[in-house]
C-alpha cells in the first residue's frame, strides 16, 4: 500500500543563528521579522521594540504581525500604539489598525471614549465600529452622546449602525433628534428608520 | 435564485445598513444584487459568480476597498475587467486618488442618494435605459 | 401545539445581521421558521427571558455562546467522506499543483487539524489512494492533530461504527476496514500506520510549529469559534505552517474574510480554497 512509510520526524525549525528577536525584527529577511514579530510580545521592551518596527516596515504581513503582537499585549499602552494608523492616508493601514483594536476589546474600550471625540471624522467613524464590541448599554450610552453633537453625517451612520444592533429605548430621541439634525440626507433618515424599527421590537 | 437576465452588482461595504440601502436602490432599478461585508468575501464573491458591476467601499475590515480593487485587477479576464465604483467618505480626498490608481472607473462621496447611485450604476454596466 | 415563541421580523433580521458578520452565513427570510427553532433552544438553553435577552448574552461572548449558536446551524457530526468535493478538489487540482515543483519520490505532507477521531485524515488517505493517480509517485505523508487527547487516542485505534461509514460504499469498507465483532470496523493496520496523529493546540505556536510545513491543510469547522484575538494567531500559525504556494481548505460555511488576510483567494472546482503566496523570487 503505496501510503505506508515511515512517518518522519517533523521538520527541524532552523536553527537561531545567534541573533537576538529584537535584531531580527529590524535587520531580517522577510521571514524573520515575521517570526520575530510573532515572539517580541514575550519580551521586557516589547512595545517600544514593537513601535519602533511598525514605523519602518514596508511588508504587509509583517505589519499584520506586528498588530497581533500588540494585540495579544492587550494593554492601554499598546492600544494607544496603533491609534496613530488610524489615521493613516492608506486604507490598508487603517484597516490593520481597526482590526488589532477589535481584537483587544478590553483595551480598546479605556481608548474609545477619547477616540469618539477625536477631531478626525474618520477616526470618529472608525471609533463607532470598535464600540460594537462593549455591552449594548455601554455602547449605546457612548454612540448616544456622539450622536448628540455630531455634525459629520457619516460619523452619525456609523454610529447608527451599531446602534440599531445595541441601541435600547433610550435610544429613541436621539435618534429622532437626529433624524431632524439631518433633514437633506435620506441615507440617514433610512438608517435612522431601521434602527428605530429594531429597537422597539424589544 | 439568481437572474442573469437582469445586470448583476455586487456591493461590498461593511455596514449592514448600507449594503440594505443600495440593494433597494438598485433592486427598483431592475438591478440583481449580491453582497459581501468585506475585500475578501467580495473577491471569493467575484470568483464565484459573473458581476456587472462592482461597487465597494473604501474602510473595511481584513480587506479594505483599494486592497480589493488591486487584487481583481491582477486576476484574469474576465474578472480583472469588472468596472467597479468606489464609494469613501469625505475626508478621504487621499481615497480617491488611491482608488483611481488601483483601477477604480468611478468615485463617489459617501452618503450617496439612491437615484445617483442607480445612475451611475447603471452607466458603468452598460445597462439599456 | 408548537411553542416555538415567535420572534419579530426586525429581531430575525438584527440575529441574522450579526451571524452574517460574524460568521459569513447568510439566513434570508425563507429560513426564517428553521432559525426561530433553533433560537428556541438556545433561548431555553440559557434561561434567557425573551429574544432581547437572549441577543444581549450572545453578544456579551459569555461562555462562548457563539458558539453554540453556530453549532445549532451547522451539521457537526463527523463521518467518512464528509465534504467530499474538497477531497476531489484535493486530487483534481490542489495536488497538480503542488507537484509542479516537485521531482517522484518527493514528500507531500498534508495535514488535518482538528482532526477529532480520524474520519478526516483517514478519508484523505483513502480518497488518494483510490482517486488519485499519482499516488503512488510521491511519499505521502498525512498528519492529523487535535486538542483533545482522547480523541487523537481513538483515531490512532481507528474503529469506527456504521454512522461514521455510511458514505462508502462496501466495496471500500471490504478493502480498507475490517470488522470487528460488535458492528464495528477497524482500518487496515497499514492505513491506521501511515498516518500520524498528534496533540495539538492551534493556538500555540510552540505546539503548531513542531508540526512542520505542509502541501495542504484541512482546517474545518474550528476557526470560526475563535475570538478576534485567537483566530488571528492561529491564522498566522497555519500560515507557517503552509509551504509558500501550499493551499488551505475551511469548512463550507467558513471563510477566511472573517477570519484574516494573510491567504490568497482562489478558486478551484467550483470551491474557494487559501493559499499562502509563492515565493517572489524566481
Amino acid at each position: 500500500m503505496p501510503l505506508v512509510r515511515k512517518p518522519s520526524s517533523p521538520t527541524e525549525t532552523p536553527a537561531s543563528d545567534g541573533r537576538t528577536v529584537s535584531e531580527q525584527l529590524i535587520s531580517g529577511s522577510d521571514d524573520e521579522r515575521w517570526a520575530a514579530a510573532r515572539s517580541t510580545y514575550l519580551l521586557q521592551d516589547a512595545l517600544p521594540l514593537l513601535t519602533a518596527a511598525l514605523s519602518k516596515e514596508p511588508v504587509a504581513r509583517v505589519r499584520e504581525a506586528i498588530f497581533t503582537a500588540l494585540a495579544k499585549i492587550g494593554s492601554a499602552e499598546s492600544a494607544a500604539v496603533t491609534i496613530p494608523y488610524l489615521r493613516s492616508d492608506d486604507a490598508a493601514q487603517r484597516t490593520l489598525a481597526l482590526d488589532a483594536l477589535r481584537a483587544m476589546p478590553e483595551a480598546s474600550a479605556q481608548l474609545l471614549p477619547g477616540l469618539l471625540k477625536d477631531v478626525d471624522a474618520d477616526v470618529r467613524l472608525l471609533a463607532c465600529e470598535i464600540a460594537r464590541a462593549l455591552p449594548a448599554n455601554d455602547a449605546s450610552r457612548l454612540l448616544a452622546e456622539l450622536i448628540g453633537s455630531e455634525q459629520n453625517a457619516n460619523v452619525c451612520a456609523a454610529a447608527i449602525e451599531v446602534l440599531a444592533e445595541t441601541g435600547d429605548a433610550e435610544s429613541l430621541p436621539i435618534l429622532d433628534r437626529c433624524a431632524a439634525r439631518f433633514p437633506e440626507e435620506p441615507f440617514l433618515a433610512f438608517a435612522i428608520q431601521i434602527a428605530r424599527d429594531r429597537i422597539g421590537s424589544r | 435564485m439568481s437572474d442573469y437576465s437582469k445586470k448583476r452588482i455586487l456591493v461590498v461595504d461593511d455596514a449592514a445598513l448600507v449594503r440594505t440601502y443600495y440593494r433597494s436602490a438598485l433592486e427598483a432599478h431592475g438591478f440583481a444584487v449580491e453582497e459581501a461585508l468585506n475585500g475578501l468575501e467580495g473577491l471569493e464573491k467575484v470568483l464565484l459568480q459573473p458581476f456587472d458591476l462592482v461597487i465597494v467601499d473604501v474602510n473595511m475590515p481584513q480587506m479594505d476597498g483599494v486592497t480589493f480593487l488591486h487584487t481583481l485587477r491582477a486576476k484574469e479576464l474576465p474578472i480583472s475587467g469588472i468596472p467597479a465604483l468606489v464609494t469613501s467618505t469625505e475626508a478621504g480626498i487621499q481615497d480617491m486618488a488611491a482608488a483611481r490608481r488601483a483601477g477604480a472607473n468611478f468615485y463617489l462621496v459617501k452618503p450617496i442618494k439612491q437615484e445617483t447611485l442607480a445612475e451611475y450604476a447603471a452607466i458603468l454596466c452598460g445597462a439599456a435605459r | 401545539m408548537d411553542d416555538t415563541p415567535q420572534i419579530t421580523e426586525d429581531e430575525f433580521r438584527r440575529l441574522a445581521d450579526f451571524l452574517y458578520r460574524r460568521t459569513g452565513m447568510v439566513f434570508t427570510e425563507t429560513k426564517r421558521y428553521y432559525v426561530e427553532r433553533r433560537i428556541s433552544e438556545r433561548i431555553v438553553a440559557t434561561s434567557s427571558q425573551s429574544f432581547a435577552g437572549y441577543f444581549a448574552y450572545l453578544r456579551s461572548e459569555i461562555r462562548n455562546e457563539v458558539e453554540h449558536l453556530i453549532n445549532a446551524f451547522t451539521v457537526n457530526e463527523t463521518y467518512f467522506y464528509r465534504e467530499d468535493h474538497q477531497l476531489a478538489c484535493l486530487s483534481s487540482d490542489l495536488l497538480k499543483e503542488r507537484i509542479s515543483g516537485k521531482r517522484p519520490g518527493d514528500t507531500i505532507r498534508i495535514w488535518s487539524v482538528p482532526c477529532s477521531t480520524g474520519e478526516e485524515p483517514y478519508s484523505i488517505a483513502i480518497w488518494l489512494l483510490e482517486n488519485w493517480k499519482d499516488v503512488d509517485a510521491y511519499d505521502i505523508e498525512i498528519v492529523g492533530s487535535d486538542i483533545d487527547t482522547r480523541v487523537i487516542e481513538a483515531a490512532v485505534e481507528g474503529t469506527f461504527g456504521k454512522r461514521a461509514l455510511m458514505k462508502l460504499s462496501s466495496e471500500l469498507i471490504e478493502r480498507y476496514f475490517h470488522e470487528l465483532d460488535n458492528e464495528r470496523w477497524q482500518i487496515l493496520d497499514d492505513l491506521r500506520q501511515s498516518v500520524r496523529f498528534s496533540r495539538v493546540n492551534l493556538i500555540e505556536t510552540k505546539e503548531t510549529r513542531p508540526q512542520g510545513r505542509f502541501d495542504v491543510i484541512f482546517c474545518r469547522n474550528v476557526l470560526i469559534y475563535f475570538d478576534d484575538e485567537s483566530r488571528r494567531v492561529a491564522a498566522e500559525n497555519l500560515y507557517d505552517n503552509l509551504l509558500p504556494g501550499g493551499f488551505i481548505c475551511l469548512g463550507h460555511t467558513e471563510s477566511m474574510s472573517r477570519i484574516s488576510p494573510l491567504f490568497e483567494v482562489c478558486r478551484y472546482s467550483g470551491a474557494i480554497v487559501y493559499r499562502r503566496p509563492k515565493e517572489l523570487r524566481a
